[in-house]
């Protein structure tokens, strides 16, 4: 994107509150799964109410290889390179889980995206021997994307570094440690401090959700806190039963700030973590969703927290719970005791909401994006394409929907707005599941301040 | 010397027949021959491309992301699958009815 002269992003997370209503949306729509044999592309959705457009797709951006499985997506810049005038947020990486692809979209014309190039998933498994990529987070100058697999899908994956022509540099880190899975990673610079959360191996979750995986060890409960600047893992905390499939790893936007939370999803628990004045690391447990007996169903059902984020202004927290089917903000003022302020139902496996704003909802709230001013959280429904199929089978016929909740930021609460709703299940080739959510100008789940 | 084929017959898809050489995927020979069937890892490591093998034998290789479940509900993956004489095949996700299950539900809720 063009930019002022002064770098990408904002020069604060005050700066980026300022900054106007989003006019555009970037989410990822998948076929992956559907029965429509046609590759993954990135949705570029209006949400300018002023515009005849609003509340609608306008243009599609075709991935050049069938079968991808499109899932998160980060910039080749962010706020971290603010000031940085030579540099600029132009292209959006969006990983292929199943192919290693990665995707590099111009955004120059932020109304029309275009492909720019594929980093090949073969390329990646014969020069790193890592497979599966996820989070992409800008480094400064260069870019490093977690790894969940190594070139045969197994663990625990690691780091790729790539330079900012989106060459392949090599694996990153120097050290895991006794890190078994990888998944999400936020960093923090002027702490010198990155943390990474674990999920499973490809060739565990990619085919589905087994419990009997879980029993096996197949799947993570361990987080790991990074010395930055050393590239290797300094500490590792194994949570048992009560951190089951760490996933979304956030920090507060504050650079001052040393702390954040992320979710245990299977576990359904939200922890909060941070690094001590003398320089280690410790987690608390500070929510937790209960199970619910559901009639039929022999194993109590966890909500299971598949995103979580906090507001450009450090104030809340957002949460998914993709089973039960709520979306809950707290007030984590007092970060060590958040404070349930608002919530609202969609779809999910309990029924309380199977109908929204006219449209059936094929899934029920996962990955969630905040507005810089915190007023609008937009919600997709997928998960991933296996996982859909086994708990909401019918979203590969009927596609995916995006909602927006307005969310009150003096006193807390939230409401579904009435007025808005994409369904992917009217797209044009037929119906698709949409994932991840980005705005041209940077959010509050990419943007990192030094 | 020319290489065994075999002859796979996909029942959905109108009855076509492909030629499969035994050192190719049926994934391969399907596209060669026009139809694009589901596909991602490409490797075995996951079951988007799941279909049944009705009649015949394949070859895959151990660790296919299959579970046995799902390899005794007639499924293989055509992306490694190589066939070891004539087959008749379905494909596709309208195959998928006994692909998932929701790890929640008892055994006997489970749907078709």
């Amino acid at each position: 994107m063009a930019n002022n002269g002064s770098g990408p992003g904002y020069a604060s997370p005050a700066e980026a509150m300022k900054a106007g209503r989003e006019k555009l949306l970037y989410t990822v729509a998948l076929y992956v799964g559907t029965g429509v044999e046609k590759p993954d592309y990135l949705a570029t959705v209006d949400v300018d109410p002023d515009s005849p457009t609003y509340s609608q797709v306008v243009a599609r951006t075709e991935m050049p290889q069938i079968g991808d499985e499109l899932h998160h997506s980060g910039w080749n810049a962010c706020s971290s390179c603010h000031g940085h005038a030579h540099m600029s947020r132009q292209y959006l990486l969006m990983p292929g889980v199943r192919t290693s692809n990665i995707n590099v979209i111009d955004v120059s014309d932020a109304k029309n995206p275009r492909h720019h190039k594929v980093v090949s998933g073969e390329d990646i498994k014969a020069k790193t021997n890592l497979s599966a990529p996820h989070t992409v987070h800008c480094l400064h100058s260069d870019i490093i994307i977690s790894m969940l697999g190594d070139a045969d899908g197994n663990g625990p994956g690691g780091f790729l570094h790539l330079d900012q022509n989106f060459d392949i540099v090599g694996r990153w880190e120097n050290d895991l440690g006794d890190m078994k899975y990888n998944y999400d990673f936020w960093y923090q610079p002027r702490h010198n401090m990155m943390v990474s959360s674990e999920w499973g191996a490809p060739n565990t979750f990619m085919p589905g959700f087994d419990l009997e995986d879980v029993g096996a060890g197949k799947y993570g409960q361990t987080i790991h806190f990074w010395d930055f600047e050393g590239k290797k893992i300094v500490k590792s905390i194994d949570m048992g039963a009560d951190g089951m499939i760490p996933l979304e790893v956030r920090g507060m936007h504050d650079p001052a700030s040393n702390e954040g939370f992320f979710a245990a999803t299977l576990s359904s628990n939200v922890f909060r973590w941070w690094k001590t004045d003398d320089g280690d690391f410790e987690i608390e447990k500070v929510i937790d969703v209960p199970t619910i007996d559901v009639e039929g169903f022999p194993v109590p059902m966890p909500s299971l927290i598949t995103d979580i984020l906090i507001s450009m202004d450090d104030k809340y927290l957002y949460f998914a719970n993709w089973l039960h089917g709520d979306l809950r903000q707290y007030d984590i003022t007092d970060r060590a005791n958040p404070k349930l302020t608002g919530q609202v139902w969609l779809g999910g496996q309990l029924g309380k909401a199977p109908e929204v704003n006219g449209v059936t909802v094929q899934g029920a709230p996962q990955m969630i994006q905040l507005s810089l001013d915190g007023k609008r959280l937009y919600v997709t429904t997928s998960l991933f394409s296996t996982w859909d199929n086994q708990f909401y089978p019918d979203m590969k016929d009927k596609g995916g929907q995006m909602y927006m909740i307005d969310c009150d930021t003096e006193n807390g609460g939230m409401t579904i707005n009435p007025d808005f709703v994409v369904d992917f299940g009217n797209e044009p080739n037929g119906p698709s599941r949409a994932h991840e959510m980005r705005y041209p100008g940077g959010d509050v789940t990419s943007d990192i301040w030094m | 010397m020319a290489e065994q084929k075999h002859r796979v017959t996909i029942n959905n898809r109108g009855g076509a027949v492909i030629e499969v050489a035994e050192d190719q995927t049926i994934y391969d020979a399907a596209l060669a021959a026009g139809f694009q069937l589901p596909i991602a890892c490409n490797y075995g490591g996951c079951i988007t491309c799941a279909g049944k093998l009705l009649s015949g034998r394949v070859r895959q290789p151990k660790g296919t992301a299959l579970n046995k479940r799902q390899s005794q509900a007639g499924y293989i993956l055509m992306c490694v699958a190589r066939p070891k004489e004539d087959c008749a095949i379905e494909v596709g996700v309208e195959t998928h009815g006994q692909l998932y299950r929701n790890p929640f539900a008892a055994p006997q809720k489970r749907s078709v």
